[in-house]
């Protein structure tokens, strides 16, 4: 359901103006001007009601931020707690158990294929393969989308029986989780999980066949990196060119700015660069990190170098990510054994605490400083697609112009499939906006 | 899904099952969970309430076999506080803008068609909607939807009836 127009002159004049993203997490929209082939604008639009999740924190106890941060999404609640969690044992100096460790990696395992399973089935494969909608799609791909259905449902499973429910997870608390959980309730997923892992194969086979535009874009990489693992909750933040920074330092190189076109605050880097994350970044920096099974069905599609380049195949890396997460929460699930306590005790104090961690759109970033009490003074809460809008609108200027020679529908069905190639989750982004902003006339 | 309320006993077949989406924490999207807490002791014992927060293919599936559904939602598209109910597939097209507002990755016609292809057979049921002014966060209602409350608690009820299937 949305109106688009695209409005075409004279040779090498565009206008797409898509008043309704569809197919994406929230609402926004998409402004873009290009005249005699140069793109003058390109403004990717997020006009959600900012959420003040920054100012609702202070005064809370942690335990109470880990619960209110996961309700400003209802895709990746897991992301927020587990960098809010990370965040505040880091600060105050908490150890946890390894088998709180595995159950927090296993806890982000599902919310990644309960997200990627729905980005590549029902919101990204019907762009490839010629559909309006899922719905359209599913006539002719009923299994596929029922792979897709399945594959989403194992995610539930596990975010379900570790979060203690399926959306706005509540069972995470500071040390550990609010209870035990027996090795015979971890092992219960295991059916389901298999299942899951053969069908992220299948779909690795079936996105890496997709024909799929051709596009270039030379910009920054940001991922995070971890010399064991492949990175969720923990590594350092890495980029393409160089950066190696720890978790705890995204200040150092990142900020947040205004814009006067979107509800939203896009991060740079302090240099002013844009940059992207996700998907492509997590696999071209830290794919030498990934599950075997991960790295030999990547290998098998041939197409790591051309991930790094073209978000186009993002669904490809996605696809990657599903066999990793599914194969990796097999790995867990077949190795747990029950921690002793469910959560290491702690006291209150003052403390800064910041952290990353990686959800399924990229990194996201928390800091918090805790007064002496242990409640939250201040907040910086900075989710994955408010750091890679600049890196979507410099792509969609660099994109347009190879589509003046298309139909109009085509144009717009190319500029919306590269929007949703970096699965933006609008209602994330908007997470606080300074209310005195500027109107565009 | 994130609770379920069976009011029906275990032996006692399901007439209807009342899917309540929204989230407590915004605004007027809070509306049809405040109604059916109003409503949750009037209800016959064959129903059973699901609080979904966003509509999901799974939460249609999941609805037992033989089993109407209502579907309780804010809606943008109309003014604050009025109220509507429609049969479930009656959003598909609709020129005057209403739409589901807690409906985001697929819109609300592709949730319930992609479930209808799934299950094989078409969902049967009515939807209630109620006009929102504001979605921001914060948990009271504004004036009009607050208003609005004993028209939105009286519809559904009425369209627990009117969604019974025929046996």
């Amino acid at each position: 359901m949305h109106d688009t127009n695209v409005l075409t002159g004279p040779p090498g004049h565009l206008e797409v103006d898509i008043a309704g993203l569809t197919r994406v997490e929230g609402e926004g929209s998409l402004r873009l001007q290009v005249r005699n082939g140069a793109v003058e604008k390109a403004h990717l639009e997020i006009f959600e009601a900012p959420r003040y999740f920054e100012r609702l924190v202070v005064g809370r106890t942690p335990d109470e931020v880990i619960d209110i941060v996961a309700r400003i999404c209802g895709i990746c609640p897991v992301a927020y707690q587990m960098t809010a969690v990370h965040a505040f044992e880091h600060g105050l100096g908490i150890e946890v158990d390894p088998a709180v460790r595995a159950l927090r990696r296993l806890l982000y395992c599902g919310e990644w294929i309960e997200s990627h399973a729905l980005h590549v089935y029902l919101l990204h494969l019907p762009d490839f393969l010629g559909y309006a909608s899922a719905l359209e799609m599913a006539h002719d791909h009923q299994a596929a989308v029922e792979s897709g259905l399945t594959l989403k449902r194992a995610g539930n499973k596990i975010v379900e029986l570790i979060g203690g429910r399926a959306i706005h997870p509540v069972s995470v608390r500071l040390g550990g989780f609010s209870r035990s959980f027996r090795r015979t309730e971890i092992r219960a997923l295991r059916g389901v999980v298999v299942e899951a892992v053969e069908l992220a194969l299948a779909t690795v086979d079936l996105v890496a066949g997709l024909d799929t535009p051709t596009f270039e874009r030379d910009g920054r990489l940001v991922a995070m990196r971890h010399p064991r693992e492949y990175p969720m909750n923990e590594g350092r933040i890495v980029s393409n060119d160089g950066l190696d920074i720890a978790t705890t330092d995204w200040r150092s190189e990142f900020s947040e700015q205004q814009v006067a076109w979107s509800n939203a605050l896009q991060s740079r880097g302090r240099d002013g660069r844009a940059y992207l994350l996700g998907p492509m970044a997590r696999i071209t920096l830290a794919g030498e990190s990934l599950h075997p099974v991960a790295a030999a069905a990547l290998a098998r599609t041939g197409l790591a170098a051309e991930i790094a380049i073209n978000p186009y195949r993002s669904i490809v890396a996605r696809a990657i990510e599903l066999v990793d997460a599914t194969a990796e929460a097999l790995d867990i699930i077949d190795a747990y054994e029950p921690a002793d306590v469910a959560a290491t005790p702690w006291r209150p104090a003052a403390a800064s605490a910041a952290w990353a961690t990686e959800a399924p759109r990229g990194l996201i970033f928390h800091a918090y400083e805790l007064d002496e009490r242990g409640l939250v003074t201040h907040a910086q809460i900075v989710p994955p697609t408010s750091q890679n809008q600049a890196a979507i609108e410099a792509d969609l200027a660099a994109f347009a112009p190879r589509v003046l020679e298309l139909s109009h529908s085509q144009a717009t069905l190319r500029i919306e499939q590269l929007i949703r190639s970096y699965d933006p989750c609008i209602s994330c982004a908007t997470h606080f906006l300074d209310l005195s902003m500027e109107e565009v006339p | 899904m994130t609770s379920a309320t069976r009011h029906s006993t275990a032996s006692q077949p399901i007439g209807v099952e009342v899917l309540v989406c929204g989230s407590m924490d915004r605004g007027d999207d809070g509306a049809p969970m405040l109604a059916i807490d109003l409503v949750r002791k009037a209800l016959p014992d064959d129903v059973r309430v699901r609080i979904v927060s966003e509509l999901d293919i799974d939460d249609l599936l999941g609805v037992a076999p033989g089993a109407g559904v209502v579907i309780v939602d804010a809606a943008i598209g109309i003014d604050a506080g009025e109220v509507v109910e429609l049969p479930i597939n009656g959003f598909a097209g609709r020129p005057d803008g209403l739409r589901p507002r807690s409906s985001h990755a697929l819109e609300f016609p592709e949730v319930v068609g992609l479930a209808e292809m799934m299950r094989g057979r078409p969902v049967d049921g009515r939807v209630v909607a109620i006009g929102g002014a504001a979605f921001g966060l914060g948990g009271a209602l504004s004036r009009r939807v607050a208003a609005a409350m004993p028209e939105l608690t009286a519809t559904i009820l009425g369209a627990i009836d009117r969604s019974r299937v025929p046996s």
